[in-house]
């Protein structure tokens, strides 16, 4: 049971050159795999690939092989796929349908397409929402939600198709300090207590210390660095790489230049 | 057996720790309307709208514009939409002065002048048909404008999918309703942030028609990106599954709906077949 | 930006909010009797959470918005007495989502669009063009097409485009989401320059660091009105932290370290660093 990318190279329709590849990666369920890069170091592109939405619905050309859980991914059918890996955009407001009239039915938008007994809908509605702390918001508006309240709703609306596989592509670019700690903590509880594999592109290297168990860093369409996040996070070639370091790391690097060797106080003090 | 990732056991969703119980369907989302002509099924509303139209169209003369007109008047009167009508009829204002005027003035083979002051000689069979013609207009728009305006576009899109009308019909119908209000809010927001860098939107009509290629950039590029965003956005939401989707609420269908579309249906043919048949006109 | 360029910004004004409130159409009440000053030549970042009000606040100062009750004052002028595009000249806005904000086929000419409207052309347009693509690291871009960019560029070019405006108040929505660590670095460098030359800059933000490092001043909002005002190192300092976790923010990370180990205030990583080596000789 893995979701596995094994030498992925994918170029857009009409382009000459790659934008992504060679990647190889693998998610396992219950685990968070943080991808992090530089802006157009092929991170979206990634999300893309991984969720079968690239070439499969807009095309282009792919090599290499995407498998989830033993099945080829170009074998399934989009809505098929849709339910193994789940993928959340960026920018909440183009991944809402504009067609609904409550964030209730926003959400139960993707059970509805499965053809789910109402029921079964209602539930996974009041779950996904639940899981994000956001029920209060179920009567609202979609279209008139803040930056971050719309991206908390989409990534619900993607929890309630329940895949076993998250892509998320930068869920907390625009969350408040409070809606990224809440986005992070959601997704460990549901990593943890469903056993959903996590692919987390982030800019908060913050944020992936403290959830990520794996991370690869892209360097212009291809994987410069993987490993348990803490080495990856601790490695000087961060910097080069348009990645910066989280602040305990920063805060230590800093101080050695400086001459004075607080490991230990840092350690305590941001422990 | 394999379990489901995300999902709590089956049947342990109301006592997982830190799951949210499951509490049912929420009243906002099957809101009922409420009165006797909001009620009606929205295929109800359209059957007679479509009447209204036709007999408007094809009763020659005063007689069909009138008719309908009072049903509309009660109608409106009876479900509180006045208001909003004759907003519609305000915002239809501009096309009704260009009929006047032009029938007015320049209705082909009118010589009935009522009176004449050089070339301009205004004519009374052309105030009577440019008055027909805006009566027509008005309540042709007022009968669609009524349905609408009474009719949730969730509810018709409801009672579409009940009907029959695949998925990818209903989200057209649904995405072509809601895209002039969005589109409105759109050019909105684009015309703040050319107005902030010192776009003049409120000058003479030259600066301001010069203005107009500024703003349809960022609306025709934004508007296009979206759609690829989008499409995939859906797919990645089950949306090409196969099988009917599942309706959360469905409008009712009572049997004095059928009854109404009956009569509307038979009254709106009865109104073509006398019309072909040439007895009325 | 060249010192010639910066010369020619006029000085900017003082900007008093005096018990401004909005509401929106829909009745959502976005500023509940606000009261701000902001003296020419501060660099003020206005943090909250989503939906505080952040925004709206900031499309007051350009006349976007006009408050439902309350004035807004530059120099004592009621802002509501001067027409949008005159405005413009003073207040340069550059907006969260440069998608609604970009509308010409080359970088050059985006950037020219808003100093053409201020009557600006020849060689100080071609001037003003140069330093804010240096500014923003977009030099090498000049014929590109802005739609051929990514969205972190894109963000760039719009703040370049309203850079170039050279308004004595400069004013950015959530300059630094979805840069990188080099972004977000560039949009400090701006921060920094423009308020060298003696612009007012003003910035809407989540990101407390950037808050932290970039500005002179944190203002910090919540339900509509000021909750914290103060130089970073008096906001982010132990005190105040119930306020900011009840205005669902957290204080940064330099911060909560010097709190923990008994420093005082120490919001950034090179207070924390200094006043850690400052420690190390009595602790050897």
């Amino acid at each position: 049971m893995s979701l596995d990318l094994a030498a992925v190279r994918y170029r857009y329709a009409g382009s000459s050159s790659v934008a992504l590849g060679p990647v190889d990666l693998r998610v396992e369920p219950g685990m968070v795999v943080g991808v992090a890069g530089a802006n157009e170091s092929g991170k979206t592109t990634l999300c893309l690939v991984a969720a079968g939405m690239a070439p499969g619905v807009i095309g282009g050309r792919i090599e290499g092989s995407i498998v989830v859980d033993g099945v080829n991914a170009a074998t399934l059918r989009p809505h098929e796929l849709a339910q193994r890996c789940g993928l959340l955009f960026q920018r909440a407001a183009t991944q809402l349908t504009h067609t609904t009239a409550t964030v209730f039915e926003e959400v139960a938008f993707g059970p509805c397409n499965l053809s789910l007994a109402a029921d079964e809908v209602v539930e996974r509605v009041w779950w996904a929402l639940g899981a994000l702390g956001i029920e209060a918001l179920a009567p609202r508006e979609p279209t008139r939600l803040s930056g971050g309240q719309g991206q908390l709703v989409a990534l619900a609306s993607v929890l309630a198709l329940r895949p076993k596989y998250l892509i998320l592509d930068e869920p907390t670019s625009e969350l408040d300090p409070a809606g990224t700690a809440l986005v992070a903590d959601a997704l460990v509880r549901a990593a943890r207590e469903t056993g959903a594999g996590i692919l987390l592109v982030e800019h908060k290297t913050d944020v992936l210390a403290r959830i990520a168990d794996e991370m690869v860093v892209l360097d212009r369409g291809s994987v410069a660095m993987r490993g348990p996040v803490a080495d990856i996070l601790g490695d000087v070639r961060l910097a080069d790489l348009g990645v910066e370091a989280p602040a305990k790391v920063r805060l230590a690097r800093d101080l050695q230049a400086a001459g004075a060797d607080f490991t230990a106080e840092l350690a305590s003090a941001l422990g | 057996m394999e379990r489901s990732p995300l999902v709590p056991d089956p049947g342990s969703a109301a006592s997982s720790p830190g799951l949210p119980r499951n509490l049912g369907l929420p009243e906002y989302v099957t809101r009922r309307p409420s009165g006797f002509y909001r009620t009606l099924n929205p295929a109800t509303k359209l059957a007679i709208a479509a009447l209204e139209v036709v007999t408007v169209f094809l009763v020659p003369g005063w007689l069909g514009p009138i008719a309908v007109l009072l049903v509309l008047a009660v109608v409106a009167a009876a479900s509180h939409t006045a208001r909003a009508l004759a907003v519609i009829g305000l915002a239809a204002s501009p096309l009704v002065i260009s009929i006047m005027v032009v029938n007015l003035f320049i209705l082909p083979g009118a010589v009935d002048p009522i009176f004449r002051a050089g070339p301009i000689a205004p004519t009374w069979s052309g105030l009577w048909f440019g008055l027909l013609t805006s009566t027509r207009l008005l309540v042709f728009s007022s009968a669609v404008a009524l349905a609408y305006v009474t009719t949730p576009v969730d509810d018709l899109l409801a009672d579409m999918s009940r009907r029959g009308l695949g998925r990818r019909g209903v989200f057209v119908v649904g995405a072509a309703v809601q895209m002039v209000p969005r589109t409105i809010e759109r050019v909105g927001e684009i015309m703040d942030a050319q107005r902030a860098r010192g776009m003049d939107t409120e000058g003479r009509i030259w600066r301001r028609a010069r203005a107009i290629v500024p703003l349809a950039a960022p609306v025709v590029f934004g508007a296009l990106t979206e759609v690829e965003e989008r499409t995939m956005a859906l797919e990645a939401r089950a949306f090409t599954a196969p099988g009917r989707q599942t309706q959360l609420r469905v409008p009712a269908d009572r049997s004095r709906d059928r009854a109404l579309r009956w009569a509307a249906l038979l009254a709106l043919a009865g109104v073509v077949v006398l019309r072909l048949s040439g007895r009325v006109g | 930006m060249s010192a010639a360029t910066a010369a020619r910004t006029t000085a900017a004004p003082t900007i008093e909010f005096e018990g401004v409130s909005f509401a929106y159409p829909d009745g959502t009440q976005a500023l509940d009797g606000l009261d701000l000053r902001i003296e020419p030549g501060e660099t003020v970042a206005i943090v909250g959470q989503n939906g505080s009000g952040k925004s709206t606040l900031v499309k007051h100062l350009n006349g976007l918005l006009r408050p439902t009750a309350g004035r807004v004052l530059m120099d004592g002028e009621d802002v509501r007495a001067v027409h949008v595009a005159r405005l413009a000249a003073r207040v340069g806005l550059a907006f969260q989502n440069p998608d609604r904000q970009l509308c010409a086929g080359s970088v050059k000419a985006e950037i020219e669009f808003g100093p053409r409207n201020l009557g600006i052309r020849g060689a100080e347009l071609d001037e003003r063009v140069k330093a804010a693509l240096d500014a923003v690291g977009l030099a090498g871009e000049v014929d590109t097409n802005p739609y051929d960019m990514g969205y972190s560029r894109r963000k760039l070019l719009a703040i370049a485009s309203v850079l170039a405006m050279l308004t004595p108040i400069l004013i950015l929505d959530e300059p630094t989401t979805g840069q990188d660590a080099r972004g977000v670095a560039r949009v400090g460098s701006v921060v920094a320059a423009a308020a060298a030359a003696g612009r007012t800059v003003i910035a809407v933000s989540h990101d407390m660091r950037f808050a932290a490092e970039c500005f002179g001043r944190v203002v910090v909002m919540r339900d509509g009105s000021v909750a914290l005002d103060g130089a970073p190192a008096e906001v982010f300092a132990e005190p105040h932290w119930p306020e900011l976790r009840a205005a669902n923010l957290e204080p940064p990370l330099p911060a909560v370290a010097g709190a923990r180990l008994g420093l005082g205030s120490t919001p950034t990583d090179a207070t924390l660093v200094a006043a850690l080596v400052e420690l190390a000789p009595e602790r050897g």
